[in-house]
């Protein structure tokens, strides 16, 4: 009876042990982390706009930030509310019923520091709110402009992968046509599923457009090679192919189907299916938030 | 000093963990497709298996001996998260790489046979060099594997093409192909063996 005691005790001493310092490391790593998470975040979204691999940014390139919270209101019901940046500096909440009826406006007054941080960021929406109301940040949306045109956007997107999620970004033109989609979180095996990672795979979503995307299958084919070469930043220069070429090349397999990664079917599916989900929901949701700015006369930023 | 290098070379050749002991063989299977991936897992399986020995000989006194399973799982997983924690700090170039490796370490057979069967019985400097010559023989194995599936089955090394874009067997990069190149490098082992000590290796069960 005596051993058992000594046992638990033993055990909850490493345990506690084991703890401290991990609390010890994460407090002390966690802001730089985070920075640098920060960091890459802004590089993803910039390479997605084309801005990527030595190319400079333009110094007129303005990247917004539109956060989607989902309200719930004390009488049970559910709103929508996007943080919109306007134009003379500052931030209104714009609320939406589920139907797509706009709602109250609620000003915002916030640093720009102050919302970068998520955990300020949801503080500052919940005071902002009526009591009783709660909020929670569903999505973080990108808007960029060059100038005064529009540039395009970038979507944030998640997907049941082989293993866990896969956490990824979408860039869009204009006109919804898929620009480029990045992986950002992902833990798929290595040399299977991590492949999605790849530029030959991810490259194969480049120029699809919205009614394309909409019928886009995963097909159990090996990939074309003069397919492949294209696909590759460094075989384009490999096989000293004319921009012409390039694109005749790409034209041709604008409406092809996504050629699913060897031994990683599950994982070319599921990076296919959260693309399609991710766009297809943001196109939903962009034309609700432009009529509800355009009624409530908002003189949003972007 | 001669103890120290026969404990490295130990781990290398003749109790190497993938040839020899037949241990970690899922991730040594599943990681190996390229020679880099089989170089990134076996770099952060170096580095968790020496923190884990070094840490586990210095308390070997204090962990009860029926408790010391689950303390060796808290010890690995502590130097997982802390290297999951620092790297990206340190440099997050080089965890943009490792990251999806470091994290499936926690359960390799390897590390956790390693200190039950020499870090809870020795002191700190021989668990030391047995860890360090432990990882670095999985290192070995993993490239070795990496570089004869990689070439055979893509035709590259490293990622760059060497035999003119030619891939001679495309099922060396799947699963299959991990199983026989293990299979046949195990037996190469096994076949050197029987050459040099004139005995038949007595088989050994695998994780």
């Amino acid at each position: 009876m005596k051993e058992i005691f000594k046992i638990t005790l033993s055990l909850t001493c490493v345990c506690f042990a084991a703890a401290l310092i991990l609390g010890a490391v994460y407090t002390q790593t966690d802001h730089k982390r985070k920075e640098q998470e920060e960091k890459t975040n802004r590089e993803t979204i910039e390479s997605l706009l084309g801005y990527g691999s030595g190319k400079k940014v333009p110094s007129d390139l303005r990247i917004f930030s539109v956060y989607r919270y989902v309200i719930s209101t004390p009488n049970g019901k559910i709103l929508l509310g996007y943080l919109l940046p306007l134009k003379d500096k500052g931030h209104v909440l714009a609320e939406i019923e589920l139907s797509g009826e706009p709602g109250k406006v609620i000003p915002i007054k916030a640093k720009e520091s102050e919302l970068a941080e998520q955990a300020s960021l949801d503080k500052i929406v919940n005071d902002a709110l009526p009591k009783g109301s709660k909020a929670t940040l569903a999505q973080t949306l990108y808007v960029a402009n060059l100038g005064d045109k529009r540039l395009g956007y970038v979507v944030r997107g998640v997907t049941q992968g082989f293993k866990t999620f896969v956490k990824l970004m979408v860039s869009l033109d204009p006109k919804f046509t898929v620009t480029g989609i990045a992986i950002t979180e992902s833990e798929e095996d290595p040399g299977l599923g991590a492949e999605i990672q790849q530029h030959y795979f991810r490259n194969q979503f480049v120029g699809k457009t919205l009614d394309v995307l909409k019928n886009l299958k995963v097909v159990k084919e090996p990939l074309p090679p003069e397919y492949l070469k294209v696909l590759e930043p460094g075989k384009v220069k490999q096989a000293g192919m004319t921009p012409e070429q390039v694109q005749e090349l790409r034209n041709k397999y604008l409406k092809a189907d996504i050629y699913a990664l060897t031994g990683a079917t599950i994982s070319s599916r599921a990076v296919t299916v959260g693309v399609k989900d991710a766009v297809r929901k943001f196109v939903y949701r962009m034309g609700i938030l432009n009529d509800a700015v355009k009624q409530d006369n908002l003189q949003v930023a972007f | 000093m001669i103890k120290y290098i026969k404990l490295l070379w130990n781990g290398l050749i003749p109790e190497n963990p993938i040839f020899r002991l037949a241990l970690s063989l899922c991730p040594a299977v599943a990681v190996t497709t390229s020679v880099a991936n089989g170089l990134m897992l076996g770099l952060a399986v170096v580095f968790v298996q020496v923190f884990s020995s070094c840490t586990v000989a210095i308390f070997r006194s204090f962990i009860h001996p029926r408790i010391r399973i689950p303390a060796y799982v808290i010890v690995i997983a502590l130097w997982v998260s802390v290297i999951d924690m620092i790297l990206p700090v340190i440099s997050p170039e080089v965890y943009d790489k490792v990251k999806l490796f470091v994290k499936l370490i926690v359960v390799f057979a390897i590390i956790i046979s390693r200190l039950e069967l020499f870090a809870s019985k020795q002191p700190l400097v021989p668990s030391f060099f047995d860890g360090l010559g432990m990882g670095i023989g999985f290192l070995f194995g993993l490239c070795l594997i990496g570089a004869i599936r990689e070439l055979s089955g893509a035709g590259q090394l490293f990622g760059y093409d060497v035999l003119g874009g030619v891939k001679p067997l495309l099922v060396m990069i799947l699963p299959t192909g991990g199983f026989f190149v293990i299979g046949f490098i195990m037996a190469t082992f096994n076949w050197l063996e029987y050459k040099i000590t004139g005995k038949i290796p007595a088989s050994g069960g695998g994780h």
